[in-house]
């Protein structure tokens, strides 16, 4: 069991270090700024 | 830009959502106060069965999880998930179904719970009728929000719908597992799991409801809300994400810290002392970055009370998921378990953090829903500063009673004896019990005024009708 879990950890950690990856490699700056002002422009007469 | 959308965001369902939101806040906090009364002068359940302790406990525990906390979380996630998407609620009629639905449940199984219907699992306690029928109505509003998204019109899905549909996956998930039993009556089941398999499949709910529910959900809110009333953007929207998977494939684990020298296999309980401990790092980077959001706007916080409510419960988040992975770590277990430093650790996220950033968020919400000003200002400082003051004497009351009971349970006299009997313990517990009551009345008083001013801002008003702007066509969705 201690080794299933370990592979299951290790398989967690990949997917963590992928994502950081392609966030910053391959995500783009404006696109996330963009996604980030979602809240601020949602409504017309409430801004 | 193109706004070929004339539909109006369903906001009718948001505010009827709100108003049981905050009748349960008061009902289910009220009860917490009696029971805290109970706990000094045990004769005032006057020998009734229904007054008793065991029985208004779970009323307490189910009333804020359920009525107060589960009815603003669908409110706000379907206020949010709109805008977020640019479009109408999907499946109106199945929102109103949601609501109504959640209240009856939560109604009819407080009064099973008064008559001593319990399957005895804590935060579950609720017998198998209810449990069906909370999950026809939990997947219903996973049909809502999951359906709104999948008509969005805009491309990016934004952080906060992540943390509620991981919110709706989860808690589908924990409560149709945890809740397997076998009917014999009407009121009382037979759990699938027994003995120790009972135990872990019990806390692996217990543990992710706190998880997904009182902290995945309300971190959803943080997300929209916190932004809106600060106008920032998130200031590192990366790290939301990042945050957001980390919290997910950590929390899941760590339920097993709640059986800490139990009869579950130590493995076990390491790794969920383990994982707890790597909790801290995705609860601490969602705290800075909301607090960073904040960070230019300092100036609002001493004219906006819903802001102050928000950063405050972030204070408060950030206490309790450092002292959350603390009391995990076994030799930390042993002196805080079965003490009062878990009820004060409890409060710390239930008052400071869920409540809170519930409170600024509807302080938020009601003024933009009724398209006037809030009605007092002041009546909301007010309310801030006792909401303050009251969190602050419950957890530092029961900080110093659950810390006492834990070390004088542990103590041993020179022959190897017990050195304090339990009664004489707790017996010396008054003080404490009594500084926990006057926290309570204060915070119950300050939600009853919150009450009071958000009823005089709405009073005769309909929600204000509003449409879905423009879409950027670089971020719209092709049909």
């Amino acid at each position: 069991m201690t080794y299933f879990i370990f592979a299951g950890d290790m398989l967690v950690m990949l997917f963590m270090v992928v994502l950081v990856i392609w966030l910053t490699a391959f995500g783009s700056k404006e696109d996330a700024h963009e996604t980030a002002c979602i809240p601020l422009k949602d409504d017309i007469d409430h801004g | 830009m193109s706004n070929d959308n004339n539909a109006q965001y369903h906001d009718d369902v948001v505010l009827r959502l709100i108003q049981f939101s905050i009748f349960w806040a008061i009902v289910a906090m009220a009860a917490g106060v009696y029971l805290s009364a109970e706990l000094i002068w045990p004769t005032i359940d006057f020998s009734q069965p229904w007054l008793s302790f065991g029985r208004l406990r779970p009323l307490h525990t189910n009333g804020i999880i359920f009525g107060f906390g589960v009815s603003a979380l669908m409110a706000t996630a379907f206020y949010s998930v709109q805008r977020t998407c640019h479009v109408p609620l999907f499946g109106h009629r199945l929102a109103w179904f949601c609501c109504y639905g959640w209240q009856l449940v939560v109604l009819l199984g407080g009064l099973s719970l008064l008559a001593g219907w319990t399957s005895s699992k804590e935060y579950a306690e609720l017998e198998w009728p209810f449990d069906i029928a909370i999950a026809v109505l939990w997947i219903s509003f996973g049909v809502v929000f999951f359906g709104t998204l999948a008509i969005r019109k805009i491309r990016p899905i934004y952080i906060s719908n992540w943390f509620y549909g991981a919110l709706i996956i989860v808690i589908a998930m924990l409560h149709i597992v945890n809740n397997l039993a076998l009917p014999v009556t009407l009121d009382k089941s037979y759990s699938l799991y027994a003995g120790a398999q009972d135990a872990v499949v019990q806390w692996w709910y217990g543990h992710n409801a706190v998880g997904f529910l009182l902290t995945g959900g309300f971190l959803g809110m943080v997300y929209y809300f916190l932004p809106k009333q600060a106008n920032r953007p998130i200031w590192s929207y990366r790290l939301s994400i990042v945050s957001f998977w980390a919290f997910t494939y950590t929390y899941i684990w760590a339920g097993p810290h709640h059986l800490h020298y139990s009869a579950i296999p130590e493995w076990v309980q390491s790794l969920g002392m383990v994982m707890s401990i790597i909790l801290l790092a995705p609860s601490w980077a969602t705290m800075i970055n909301g607090i960073m959001t904040v960070s230019g706007a300092w100036q609002k916080l001493r004219t906006d009370p819903a802001l102050k409510f928000i950063v405050l419960a972030l204070a408060f988040y950030g206490l309790a998921t450092f002292e959350g992975p603390m009391m995990a770590i076994r030799s930390v277990n042993v002196v805080s378990h079965f003490t009062d430093w878990t009820i004060g650790h409890v409060h710390s996220g239930a008052l400071g953090w869920n409540a809170m950033i519930t409170y600024g968020t509807f302080y938020f919400l009601i003024p933009r829903m009724a398209g006037r000003e809030l009605y007092s200002t002041r009546l909301a400082n007010i309310h801030f500063w006792l909401a303050l003051a009251g969190t602050m004497l419950y957890i530092m009351a029961m900080w110093a009673a659950g810390v006492s009971q834990g070390l004088l349970w542990l103590s041993i006299d020179e022959t190897g004896e017990l050195g304090f009997s339990f009664t004489d313990i707790m017996s010396s517990m008054a003080p404490y019990y009594g500084l926990r009551l006057i926290a309570g009345l204060i915070f119950l008083t300050g939600t009853i005024l919150m009450a009071w001013n958000l009823y005089m801002t709405m009073r005769g008003n309909k929600p204000v009708r509003v449409t879905p702007p423009a879409v950027d066509p670089m971020y719209e969705v092709k049909a």
